[in-house]
């Protein structure tokens, strides 16, 4: 701790190698990828609150959901909308509002199914089985969408055709000690939109039937079913919301990273596991704070050891295994029994 | 919810009706009905290739009916013609029109030029006339043609169901067969043959003589095979001690591969450090490092509960992938570019070239392996470990250490999966970052649960099918990693204990069949589902 604090003095005001500019422009992009980290991470709490397993396949869940958004911004840009001033207008760019809203709500609505099917088929017959069993199980569902997401759509890169007014490297300048720094559009909207997705999550889970239904499940199964719960209802609307959230994800990172294949989903997956780890595992408001707190010192974290930018997936992983080995519930989760962790 | 023939025909069908889209989409169809054209070609029944094409996809669509009629009828009561005839039907009938739809629309976007080449790699112009029957400007004949020929074999497999599978005919097969090896068995010259030692050397130096006269008869393209087999046999033995006997998912395994073949690489290779090191200076060498660094992750790692073992591992092994890879590191292991020029064993001055000896090697390595896992299995330590992985909790309460148990598992499992990693960089003369890559860790955690935990024969059964039979099926290569997938999935619902499963009985099981109270919740959407 005293070691962090001496290293940041020595950063910010003994070596000086970033000015504030740069520290401001790597802040952003990790708030950015913090906020889509936190919208995954949520997926991975909801179910571990309820079934206590990891859903080792949120990440591919994600990415389906990424080719979801993809198709329908391809499909959008094929219908012509054109007019007499301008002949080349296409759908995506006469209706930009509409066209995201349609492609967030197919990137989200193929999520959903997905992860729908996902708890039929490779879960729910587990649910009495031991705890490593549906954890291998999700292994396996992992690797089939992967490859299907490789046989379906190829393995190579492909570019999201955003709408003009999203176009990637676009965006207000601000003036920060003396340099310009930009904030993209697609930046702004995307951590805009995980903000908003954050706080209607929160509300649904504390406001409605259908969440207290979620928590009560989630403490305990077999009171929840006394008191007149459809448990497996409950959990499959669960995975439906998750799927939902990664859909979201897929979406925001398809626009905002420009690129996506079918590996898209693996590191994102296995980074917002971790910031839902480094929240407390099971705790909704602590995934949200995990996720930005972990693109955030994804982003900056290098800057500030001095060591390669290259390596901010090792800096991810190693506070994955610091986190887990001296606080394993978490910053915000509580002390958990001996059967939740 | 209940159970009637129409539902289960529904259900089947829908299922049969998905499958049939992404097998086309996925290009399996192109790839199963070049197979069955491959297959029905021995038997030289046609000879265009126009027709060829055309019945292998008459094929191909009968085959899938089938399997949607077998699935739907065999839930039925077997002495109920009506029933299964109508699951059949129905599921047919779902297929069917789900199949003509399908094959209507990618027929009119392709008379409409849509390029869906673009989008799904796999359907390009061949693909497509090849799914509408070769047949030019016409979409409605095709479409019959799926429904008619999906709904023939639907009832063709509900028939199968009917009377094959579920009729007396099977009842009796097996009671014979139960019959038969029972008295087999309990025959009094087969215990005494059983329970000889001069029995058991005769069968051992049999399959020794075997080990050692197979390699010679084989093309060097199956040496190679079998050598690869042989390094995942290694690894699966390795991994099956960490998971199988003392109950940890290590989902980085990985990590020790690469650990054995860089310590190998870089003590071996003229560059970057010139060590240059005989094989067999080497080989003990980078075992041991190997398992230097299982103990290293175990110390902080192993008392965290299964599931984030399995993250922190995976981590692990992401975290040595990366370092491998970066440029930070190239100076001390080469890079991306990776090692060249390894050494390879000599014996008695003889140098090894061939992959002949290597598969004696391999072989030789796997034996030693066996046999100390062997060992170790009904030793105390594995006792030790063998009461960790049924409960942590009370195993510690009789005195067992299980801290050092785990580790003393971790460090064991990694010196085997660093011995492999040797044998393997050597055999390549190379190793890079990208041997060691993620894929490899599920392979072998499936080989291991597809074999059967615990189970020393499962683990060398799951290598040859999962390592082996794809070789077999080259076609396949595509689909593999897909039909891994789906195999973890099924097997953890179907048959969780594996192919070939230890002798020893899982207590937890048994504890759950005894404890398990009837769900308080849906049972019967379960069943539906």
């Amino acid at each position: 701790m005293i070691w962090l604090i001496s290293r940041l003095y020595t950063v910010f005001f003994v070596e000086q190698v970033y000015g504030p500019d740069t520290w401001m422009r790597l802040a952003v992009s990790g708030l950015i990828l913090g906020g889509m980290y936190a919208v995954i991470a949520i997926g991975y709490t909801l179910v571990y609150g309820i079934l206590l397993m990891i859903n080792f396949a949120h990440g591919e869940v994600m990415m389906l959901g990424a080719f979801g958004g993809y198709f329908a911004f391809e499909a959008l840009e094929a219908i012509s909308a054109k007019s007499v001033e301008n002949p080349k207008l296409n759908f995506l760019n006469a209706q930009p509002l509409l066209s995201v809203f349609i492609a967030f709500l197919t990137g989200m609505l193929v999520s959903a199914t997905v992860g729908y099917f996902l708890e039929k088929i490779a879960y729910r017959p587990l649910r009495n089985a031991p705890r490593l069993v549906p954890l291998i199980s999700a292994i396996g569902a992992s690797t089939f969408l992967q490859n299907s997401g490789q046989l379906l759509f190829g393995p190579q890169r492909r570019d999201y055709a955003n709408p003009d007014i999203l176009t990637r490297g676009t965006g207000w300048i601000i003036n920060v000690g003396g340099s310009k720094v930009m904030l993209t559009y697609t930046g702004v909207f995307s951590f805009a939109l995980s903000i908003i997705l954050m706080v209607g999550l929160y509300l649904v889970v504390q406001r409605t039937k259908l969440g207290r239904a979620m928590r009560a499940v989630s403490q305990d199964k077999k009171t929840a079913a006394l008191m007149g719960i459809d448990v497996d209802d409950i959990i499959s609307k669960t995975f439906v919301i998750s799927g939902v959230l990664a859909g979201a994800a897929g979406v925001m990172w398809g626009i905002h990273n420009g690129l996506i294949n079918f590996y898209t989903g693996f590191i994102p997956g296995i980074k917002a596991f971790t910031s839902a780890v480094l929240g407390g595992i099971g705790n909704i408001p602590g995934a949200m704070l995990g996720g930005i707190f972990l693109g955030v010192i994804e982003a900056i974290g290098p800057a500030i050891l001095g060591i390669d930018f290259q390596l901010k997936d090792v800096l991810a992983f190693s506070i994955l295994v610091l986190v887990l080995m001296f606080r394993p519930s978490g910053i915000l989760g509580e002390a958990l029994t001996e059967e939740k962790i | 919810m209940k159970s009637t023939p129409v539902r289960n025909g529904i259900n089947a069908g829908i299922v049969f009706g998905i499958l049939v889209i992404f097998s086309s989409l996925t290009g399996f169809t192109l790839t199963a009905t070049k197979m069955i054209g491959n297959a029905v070609n021995t038997m030289k029944l046609m000879k265009t290739t126009g027709a060829m094409a055309w019945v292998n996809l008459v094929i191909f669509v009968i085959l899938l009916g089938f399997f949607a009629g077998w699935m739907a009828a065999k839930r039925r009561d077997p002495d109920k013609i009506s029933d299964a005839l109508i699951s059949g039907l129905v599921a047919g009938v779902i297929a069917g029109i789900i199949a003509a739809a399908y094959a209507f629309l990618i027929g009119s976007l392709d008379a409409a030029k849509v390029n869906l080449r673009n989008y799904l790699p796999y359907m390009s112009k061949d693909a497509i006339k090849q799914f509408l029957f070769l047949k030019k400007n016409d979409l409605i004949t095709p479409a019959l043609m799926h429904f008619g020929y999906t709904i023939g074999g639907s009832l063709l497999g509900a028939m199968f169901a009917r009377w094959i599978v579920r009729g007396k005919w099977r009842l009796n097969i097996n009671q014979k067969f139960v019959e038969g090896s029972t008295s087999l068995a309990s025959l009094p010259w087969v215990v005494n043959l059983r329970n000889s030692a001069y029995f058991r050397y005769i069968a051992l130096g049999l399959v020794f003589l075997a080990l050692f006269f197979i390699p010679r008869s084989l093309s060097s393209y199956w040496n190679y095979i079998i050598g690869l087999v042989g390094i995942y046999v290694l690894m699966g033995l390795g991994l099956n001690i960490i998971v199988g006997y003392s109950g940890q998912l290590v989902l980085g395994y990985v990590a020790f591969f690469a650990m054995g073949a860089y310590s190998f690489a870089l003590l071996t290779a003229p560059e970057p450090h010139h060590i240059m090191l005989t094989f067999w200076q080497a080989l003990p060498l980078s075992v041991l490092l190997a398992a230097l660094t299982g103990v290293l992750l175990g110390l902080p790692l192993l008392n965290l509960r299964g599931d984030y073992l399995a993250i922190v591992t995976l981590g692990f092994g992401e975290i040595i992938r990366i370092l491998l890879k970066s440029d930070i590191l190239a100076f001390f292991t080469g890079g991306p570019k990776g090692l060249r020029q390894l050494a390879q064993p000599k014996l008695f001055g003889k140098p090894f070239h061939g992959d002949v000896e290597y598969v004696y090697l391999i072989t030789l390595a796997v034996i030693l392996v066996i046999f100390v896992t062997q060992r170790l299995k009904n030793s105390h330590s594995g006792r030790g470990w063998e009461s960790i992985r049924e409960d942590q909790t009370v195993s510690q309460a009789m005195g067992v250490n299980t801290y050092s148990s785990k580790l003393l598992a971790l460090a064991i499992g990694a010196g085997f999966a660093g011995l492999a990693g040797a044998l393997f960089a050597s055999r390549n003369l190379f190793t890079g970052p990208e041997d060691h890559v993620l894929m490899v860790s599920i392979n072998v955690l499936c080989l291991v649960i597809v074999g059967g935990m615990g189970s020393i024969p499962g683990v060398i059964l799951g290598a040859f099918v999962l390592k082996g039979l794809p070789e077999l099926l080259r076609d396949l290569e595509l689909y593999r990693m897909l039909a891994f997938g789906a195999l973890l999935v099924v097997m953890m619902i179907i048959r969780p204990e594996g192919l070939w499963p230890s002798s020893r009985p899982k207590l937890e099981n048994q504890f759950l069949e005894i404890n398990n109270s009837p769900q308080p919740t849906g049972e019967s959407g379960e069943k539906a589902g």
